[in-house]
């Protein structure tokens, strides 16, 4: 199975993975919404599992959905980057973000094949990266209204967590919406180089 | 630089005047043995091509010398003409008329023919053998010989390729002491090492040009391949070449030759239809194949393009959809350009049928692995019913360096031949503990061997580079590299064949990782990563 996201089109349906006979209910409801969308600023975002919550990403920084290639891993890295995968051509790392945030994996649900994995390739601005997930990721569109930009409990984190962009909740759905770009800053980078 | 022109008029001369020579041995062999039947043939031949590339590049007078001569051997091959003195005579006066004028070719001097030769070679072609027209005698107009040599020199893409490894080392020093003559502050260093910048970059631009090859080298094969396969397919193809004349890298257009291969084939039996289906729709009769080559600033763009029935973006959905390669609500809605990227996936075949010439199972994407593996890119145009397209986007050059593969727990590496020293295979009773380390008695040297498996895989804190009980199996196979004149032996789980490969550096954020010199892609599509020799040593010299 391999989906591609093709965000210069903007097209919203062929933007996510998505099987199952709640795909079509879920695309209409999508166009619905979008028909709605015409007033209010809405926000696109490819929705994801990382330990037991839910994570979102904002469309444009997704360049595309795909079964996880063929991993290489490289030797003396972080343990949060798997290795480098072929990617159409272009060899790109790719990273665990659970591990990288030190998030506490949850058993995977019976009826998933442990096996295969799905990866998010991340368009940032001088590079792409892909971020691996257990489950097939979902499109979501909501309002721009729905995001608390700066929830209150973000200074009560100890650590500089400015890659959390702010949080999303629609019904009864907690999402923790990620900036990409900026979580591989300079330090990340730094913690690369061995030696 | 010398115009295109020139360069073809050097190349003529120079492969005329081989022939030349090589004529006239033959031919002084062929008076002492005259049945050799195989000396017979391989003068044809040479004078058979000879007369094609004059004719080829305009030279009149040589290809209507050379196809006198090579109706004469033809009559002496079918006995029909006795290799006679007189005959023998007339014949050598032809060969070195053709010297002449090759010679002449490049000199202000207008070679003169002299009718009576040119006569003298009618008659034995005319008269069948039949010496009742007496052969006049002839003018001989060089008696005193010139011996020359060519111009031109043929050499091995093997030395050129390491001509290019050593230049490629030479701008990672020069670089070095380009950064040095900064810190340093030192005029007079600096004004050395930018001159060192401006000669290294004019020889590494120098070897790359000597890399060129025309893409005609290639494309000039396919109107007899194409000839072959549309015959077998009992279709009508017209094959149209343009732009033979643009420079290629030749380990470029080595790599691709086969994915071009099978571009064609396809085009030919999927794409092209029979002449009666194409009657029907209104097309001509006979299918065109265009094949054509541009240069676009820093890539060569090759272009195939048929005039067949197009891809059927349907089709294609649907087998990607039967073999859940996407949800089929989602296929609907994909634009054809993302439908065509199915087409590269292993495996994926529209062929109903295995023919003599396609269908085989080796699909699209061994042609985008090929194309991957150079730094290329690939990409499909199509219409239905009007014909698809296919465009290859190639570098010109490329860094290709001779690497050993090899393997460590499941992981391909390379290592660039340059700093490789030789290989040997020791038993591990062969190896000492000393220290830290483990050293081996390599052709009376003492060399410091290191097992790759243990410097890379194990926890740094767990890391035992001394202890021989580490090592898997008996026999152990290492390759010894040399860097800054000091040895060092590399232990590996699996060694591979040697190989060209093309070095692409890592991308951000991994290009700060100064273990690995870049990746390759291999030709099943697999990552190699490739160890920088360098990096390795300083890193096991902190270790330890």
């Amino acid at each position: 199975m391999k989906e591609k996201t093709n965000k210069k089109e903007g097209q919203p349906t062929t933007g996510v993975v998505e099987s199952g006979p709640d795909n079509a209910a879920a695309l209409a409801n999508q166009k619905l919404a979008k028909a709605e969308a015409v007033k209010e600023e809405m926000i696109h975002l490819i929705v994801f599992k990382l330990g037991a919550e839910e994570y979102g990403i904002k469309i444009e920084q997704v360049k595309e959905v795909t079964v996880t290639p063929n991993v290489t891993r490289m030797p003396r890295t972080p343990d949060f980057i798997k290795g480098v995968a072929n990617i159409r051509g272009d060899i790109i790392a790719i990273m665990n973000l659970e591990e990288r945030f030190g998030i506490r994996p949850v058993p995977l649900a019976d009826d998933l094949n442990p096996r295969i994995t799905y990866t998010l390739v991340i368009e940032a601005k001088e590079y792409s990266i892909g971020v691996i997930v257990r489950e097939v990721p979902q499109s979501l569109n909501l309002s721009m209204t729905k995001i608390d930009k700066a929830p209150s409990f973000l200074q009560d984190i100890n650590i500089n967590e400015n890659y959390i962009e702010g949080i999303a909740k629609v019904n009864n759905r907690l999402i923790i919406v990620l900036d990409m770009y900026k979580i591989l800053t300079q330090d990340e980078i730094r913690e690369l180089k061995i030696n | 630089m010398k115009s295109r022109e020139q360069e073809y008029k050097e190349i003529f001369i120079a492969e005329a005047l081989e022939y030349y020579d090589a004529l006239n041995r033959l031919i002084s062999e062929l008076e002492k043995k005259p049945q050799d039947d195989q000396v017979l043939a391989e003068i044809f031949r040479m004078l058979h091509n000879l007369k094609a590339n004059a004719k080829a590049i305009g030279y009149l007078q040589i290809s209507d010398v050379s196809h006198k001569l090579e109706t004469a051997f033809g009559l002496i091959r079918n006995k029909e003409l006795s290799f006679s003195d007189e005959v023998v005579g007339v014949l050598f006066d032809g060969i070195d008329l053709l010297g002449e004028l090759i010679k002449g070719i490049d000199s202000e001097r207008q070679v003169e023919i002299d009718p009576v030769l040119i006569r003298n070679l009618d008659i034995i072609v005319d008269s069948l053998s039949d010496s009742t027209v007496e052969l006049a005698k002839v003018q001989k107009f060089s008696t005193s010989r010139n011996l020359t040599l060519s111009d031109l020199i043929y050499i091995q893409v093997k030395k050129l390729d390491h001509l290019m490894n050593l230049v490629g080392e030479l701008i990672i020093d020069r670089d070095r002491i380009l950064s040095l003559s900064r810190e340093l502050d030192n005029d007079e260093l600096k004004t050395v090492s930018s001159h060192l910048y401006r000669i290294t970059e004019d020889l590494e631009y120098s070897v790359m040009d000597a890399r060129l090859v025309s893409i005609g080298t290639l494309f000039n094969k396919f109107p007899r391949v194409v000839r072959d396969i549309s015959t077998s397919e009992k279709k009508e193809i017209n094959l149209e070449l343009t732009g033979q004349d643009i420079q290629i890298d030749r380990n470029i257009l080595q790599i691709i030759t086969d994915s071009l291969l099978h571009l064609v084939r396809n085009a030919i039996t999927h794409g092209i239809e029979k002449p009666e289906q194409r009657a029907k729709v209104g097309k001509p009769k006979v299918g065109s194949l265009q094949l054509s080559a541009r240069s676009d600033r820093e890539s060569v763009i090759i272009t195939l393009a048929d005039d067949g029935r197009g891809i059927d973006v349907g089709k294609v959905k649907k087998a990607a959809v039967e073999r859940h390669m996407i949800a089929g609500e989602v296929a609907d809605g994909l634009p054809d350009s993302e439908v065509y990227s199915f087409l590269f996936e292993p495996g994926f075949s529209l062929a109903k049928e295995v023919t003599e010439y396609s269908g085989r199972g080796v699909g699209l994407d061994v042609v985008k692995n090929a194309i991957d593996s150079i730094g290329g890119r690939i990409r499909i145009e199509s219409e239905k019913g009007k014909g698809t397209s296919f465009i290859l986007q190639l570098p010109t050059s490329i860094a290709v360096k001779g690497a050993l593969l090899f393997e460590i727990d499941s992981i391909f590496y390379a290592i660039p031949l340059i700093h490789t020293d030789s290989v040997v295979a020791l038993d591990k009773d062969e190896l000492h503990e000393v220290g830290d380390v483990l050293v081996a008695d390599i052709k009376g040297e003492t060399v410091t061997v290191v097992y790759l498996d243990e410097l890379l895989n194990v926890e740094e804190s767990q890391m035992r580079l001394g202890d021989k009980t580490r090592l898997k199996g008996q026999v152990q196979n290492i390759i010894i590299v040399s860097y800054n004149n000091r040895k060092l032996g590399l232990i590996v789980d699996k060694l591979y064949r040697q190989q060209d490969i093309v070095v692409k550096p890592l991308s951000k954020p991994l290009d700060s990782i100064d273990l690995y010199g870049g990746v390759t892609l291999l030709g099943t599509g697999k990552v190699c990563l490739v160890l920088d020799v360098p990096a390795i040593t300083r890193y096991f010299v902190n270790r330890r």
